[in-house]
């Protein structure tokens, strides 16, 4: 576990050290309340009439408060079954892209091989052409492949994803090699070195990346709202667009349906919290 | 067992294909494929309503694309958005991630404050952000207001709308940094400041010497990865002003999206899409070219 | 405990969670499956209809999410009628529709019958991707085409092709508070007011003091071709040879609108609305007329204040919107006789009508006085006889086939002038060559 000691410095001056302290703190519940204040203002109107909506000057706390939105949305919508489809996908996007684009990572980082450099620039340019261009192609795809309308097609596209071999390589690069050399001596096989060491000397960024991928998928709009033909497969995004209506909007409804979809979302980020923050100690292995 | 050098390389290419097998195959067929299908693309006229009539147009496509004001007023406008999204959000990013890292009471809480942002769709953030700029009740004239300043129409002003823009953007991708720069800012040993303090080095030498260097890969790849995205600006532009007022917001892939999507253009859409690929190729080359000069791997 | 299996255990407790809720949440009632068997002897049964049950599906952007409940109760009795037919309903929401809606065309998946607003008719149209219902209206002994709205009807036929049976209609009305015209002291807007008699009562209804605007009516394409047509201007002649957008007429016309929010400050500029919608300033009592569609009865009708609606006011002339929704068959669609008794159905007829008007779910697009008796009868507002009054005056849209472009051009060229970057003549000059570009 590694802090940067800037604060146990501070506080060598006792004065300094209290006025920094506090200052910081400031600092910090001022970035929280930026951070946080459109969210408030998301549920506030999630909780509100129709009639206060958008009423301006705009009113902070709802009077009267109400669940009917929510309400509404759960006799409008089959939310439990959007959710469950959101959930599987997203949940076999993540793990997919946890392990192809990590053991990709480790081919990069760790085997020097002929046209490394090369394939990996292809990695990169697939970052770099909008996706809204190969959308279509890719649609088009589906169709010869027959993965309209399931949950295949749904996942498949959004496993082989770019950014997560680029992240987890530039992890891997930076592990240092003594870890390896040990067992590399003791004729250990790569795949042994990499589930053995790399792993799980890797998880903040396998967290992270775990988040960023799920969130991908779950956030994911376009390419769903393509490929669903039916209520049944609908992913939570595409469900709720329809709550946006034509020539008018009930805002206090969007926002609910905001809510319902960012809060899984939230759950997941504070569970996996506990792995970004966990580092690892490597002073012991050193020397 | 008298291993010959081939054997040793037939071993180390099988380990090649056993890891880069499954993600390179997949990345081929479901990302590569479409990319070159909309290569092609450029050098056709394609209206995906009538999908089985192509026309022939050489580089006709590219030649259009040159002349067109749109198209340049949209990279002009990509680029500002730019230069005033990647300084602001790095900086900001690697500011927060450094107070992150601290023992700090209720940690957990600000940190899950700042990531909030990220973890949100731009629909839900963008009309919230569109009720905080509006010039007559919005949060932000309102204090700009109380230090005497009246402030700018915002989203309804071509001067302003951008700037307004970028402000959300940042407001909504610190955490996203924040979090790439903490988990490598975690994997930083304890001892090596230690040491430093030791040696006596002050905050500032501890952060150029040793977290520095140290965070310079994660620097590298969130810079690459940031420019890459930031020049595909969209949805919030999108949902915030739809390129408007009168296209002072306009960017590459809001041209993209209309010629593709609501014009029936779709050659002349991936052009455009190519073009921009090109652009960002050539930063990334050059930044990776770069890197070797900043960036130390251990 | 290593992440993968940590966030496999979140991920099955979540699983596990929205399964519960599926258990428990109301479940959206599907159409019903008709069953497979042939039907009885005896039964009256469309010669028609082919024995082996067809699927088809059917694309919509105006069920979801508050009318699907109708829209399940008339396939209900469209499939107890062809119990062989299942309609399978696709829902996108406006916004998205067509965007979607053009890529599984592209792919090859095409719905079989789907709904086209006007203005995108004329591209899919023109495309050749609408199928010709002339044949199997000649055919049908059942069906006596008078029985559409002729306006409506003569909408969707292209180039001699009945492309699209029109299923609903709308119109643009002017909309006004009576609570703030009664506070005012100024009698109500008639029918044959002009822009100027608006303006009048606008300057004293509009009040900065409590926040209330006079008039609205968007300065946009829309409303733009119409204020024009209002001052005897056209954008192009018929066969589109002649562009005269920047004539002196379609100048002024313009310039009207443009006077409303610069000169005359009766109606708010879109920074001073900042984000909120005319309907939602209507809503909130702070608009005194309002230029918009008939969609929004079901918005107002809960208001704290007392409104109504006339035809809306002209220039020279009269001229007001009218606004039809079709249901076209794909041109390619493997089932378009099954596909043609569903549009036939869905719009014409009387049961589905009534379904319609009961829950206030549109107009359809039929003659028959009797249906409109109960749409006229609802309140508010009460002058709904001005809907039916308004027809008289329908103006058409420009359409050409690069219609997206041209609404996209010449909004911007509008922005511009509201930002004061251009003045109208030198924005409609613009938009001539846009439009001849365009035309070419």
């Amino acid at each position: 576990m590694s802090e940067s000691p800037f604060l146990k410095n501070m506080s060598s001056n006792r004065l300094g050290g209290h006025l920094s302290k506090t200052v910081l703190y400031i600092l910090l519940i001022l970035g929280a309340v930026v951070m946080l204040t459109p969210f408030a203002w998301m549920v506030s109107t999630s909780l509100k009439n129709s009639e206060y909506v958008l009423s301006m000057p705009p009113q902070i706390i709802p009077s009267p408060a109400t669940l009917s939105s929510y309400r509404r949305i759960f006799s409008l919508y089959p939310i439990g079954r959007m959710l469950f489809n959101s959930l599987f996908v997203a949940t076999l996007a993540t793990l997919g892209q946890l392990i192809t684009c990590s053991m990709a990572a480790y081919a990069f980082a760790r085997i020097k091989f002929r046209g490394q450099n090369l394939i990996f620039l292809l990695y990169l340019a697939t970052l770099m052409v909008p996706f809204q261009v190969t959308i279509t192609p890719l649609f088009i795809m589906m169709r010869i492949f027959g993965w309209i309308n399931t949950y295949q097609g749904l996942i498949l596209p959004g496993v082989f994803s770019a950014f997560g071999t680029f992240m987890l390589r530039q992890a891997f690069l930076t592990i240092p090699r003594e870890y390896e050399e040990a067992a590399y001596m003791d004729g250990a096989s790569p795949l042994t070195i990499f589930s053995r060491i790399i792993l799980p000397l890797s998880k903040p960024t396998l967290a992270t990346l775990s988040v960023f991928a799920f969130m991908g998928s779950w956030n994911a709009f376009l390419w769903p709202l393509f490929l669903v033909r039916e209520e049944s497969m609908m992913t939570l995004p595409v469900g709720l667009a329809t709550l946006q209506g034509r020539w008018l909007t009930e805002w206090n409804l969007v926002m609910a349906g905001i809510v319902i979809t960012v809060v899984p979302m939230l759950l997941l980020y504070l569970f996996a919290q506990k792995y970004l923050v966990q580092g690892y100690v490597m002073s012991g292995l050193k020397g | 067992m008298k291993v010959t050098i081939q054997q040793k390389v037939l071993y180390k290419y099988m380990w090649v294909v056993f890891f880069l097998f499954p993600s390179l195959a997949g990345l081929i067929v479901f990302l590569v494929v479409p990319m070159l299908a909309s290569l092609v693309l450029t050098f056709f006229e394609w209206d995906p309503l009538i999908p089985t009539h192509f026309t022939f147009l050489g580089l006709q496509n590219y030649l259009t694309m040159a002349k067109d004001a749109d198209f340049w007023a949209a990279l002009r406008h990509t680029l500002f958005f730019i230069t005033g999204y990647i300084p602001l959000v790095m900086l900001t990013g690697f500011g927060v991630a450094l107070l992150m890292n601290q023992k700090l009471i209720g940690r957990t809480f600000f940190r899950g404050a700042s990531f909030m942002p990220v973890i949100s769709a731009w629909v839900a953030v963008a009309l919230i952000w569109t009720w905080i700029f509006n010039p007559k009740f919005g949060i932000v004239n309102y204090l700009l207001g109380l230090i005497g300043i009246t402030g700018p129409a915002w989203l309804y002003d071509p001067n302003w709308a951008m700037p307004a823009i970028i402000f959300t953007s940042v407001w909504k991708d610190t955490g996203f940094v924040m979090v790439l720069f903490l988990s490598s800012l975690q994997s930083i040993p304890h001892e090596y400041y230690e040491a430093a303090a030791l040696d006596g080095a002050d905050n500032w030498a501890k952060v150029r010497y040793i977290t520095l260097p140290l965070l310079s890969p994660t620097i590298f790849f969130t810079l690459t990865i940031s420019l890459i995205n930031s020049f595909q600006v969209f949805d919030q532009v999108w949902v915030m002003t739809k390129g408007g007022p009168a296209g002072a917001t306009s960017v590459l892939v809001e041209q993209i999206v209309n010629n593709a999507f609501r014009y029936g253009r779709m050659g002349y859409a991936a052009t455009l899409s190519w073009v921009l690929f090109l652009i960002v190729f050539l930063v990334t080359i050059i930044q990776n070219r770069t890197q070797k000069s900043w960036v130390t791997y251990e | 405990m290593s992440t993968k299996s940590m966030f496999f255990r979140s991920a099955a407790l979540l699983l596990a969670f929205s399964i519960l809720l599926t258990a428990c949440a109301p479940a959206v009632t599907p159409p019903p499956v008709p069953s497979s068997e042939p039907p009885m002897e005896g039964q009256n049964v469309i010669e028609t209809a082919a024995p082996e049950p067809v699927e088809i599906t059917y694309y919509t952007f105006s069920a979801a999410p508050d009318h699907l409940k109708e829209l399940n109760q008339m396939i209900e009795i469209f499939q107890a009628k062809y119990p062989n037919i299942t309609v399978k309903v696709e829902t996108a929401p406006f916004n998205d529709y067509f965007t979607k809606l053009q890529t599984i065309i592209a792919g090859g998946t095409a719905p079989d019958v789907f709904e086209l607003n006007y203005e995108n008719f004329v591209t899919y149209a023109d495309k050749g991707l609408l199928l010709d219902l002339s044949p199997m209206l000649q055919a049908d002994t059942t069906l006596n085409p008078n029985v559409y709205s002729e306006r409506a009807n003569q909408a969707f036929s292209y180039k001699g092709m009945q492309l699209g049976l029109p299923a609903t209609f709308s119109t643009v009305m002017l909309f006004y508070n009576k609570d703030l015209f009664d506070k005012a002291g100024l009698a109500y807007p008639t029918a044959d007011w002009t822009w100027q008699d608006a303006v009048e009562a606008g300057k004293k209804l509009t009040d900065p003091a409590t926040g209330v605007w006079g008039l609205y009516s968007g300065v946009q394409f829309w409303e733009f071709y119409k204020k024009a047509a209002q001052n005897n201007c056209k954008f192009f002649n018929e066969d589109k040879t002649q562009v005269m957008i920047n004539s002196p007429e379609c100048v002024q016309a313009l310039q009207t609108m443009v006077d409303f929010v610069k000169t005359d400050k009766v109606m708010p500029s879109a920074a001073e609305m900042g984000g909120q919608s005319d309907g939602d300033m209507f809503k909130a009592g702070k608009l005194a007329m309002d230029v918009t569609g008939i969609w929004m009865f079901a918005a107002y009708k809960d208001v704290p204040f007392k409104w109504d609606i006339t035809v809306e006011p002209g220039m020279d002339a009269k001229a007001t919107h009218f606004f039809a929704n079709a249901a076209s068959i794909f041109a390619a669609s493997k089932h378009s006789q099954e596909a043609y008794e569903w549009v036939k159905f869905f719009t014409s007829d009387p049961q589905m009508a009534k379904i319609r008007i009961d829950a206030g779910w549109e107009l359809p697009a039929l003659r028959d006085p009797a249906l409109f008796q109960d749409y006229l009868s609802q309140t508010p507002p009460s002058n709904r006889q001005a809907v039916i009054d308004s027809l008289q005056f329908a103006v058409v849209p420009p359409v050409i086939v690069r219609q997206s472009e041209m609404q996209d051009g010449i909004n911007k060229l509008l922005d511009q002038v509201m930002l004061g970057e251009l003045t109208p003549q030198q924005a409609l000059d613009q938009a001539k060559l846009l439009i001849e570009g365009l035309l070419k």
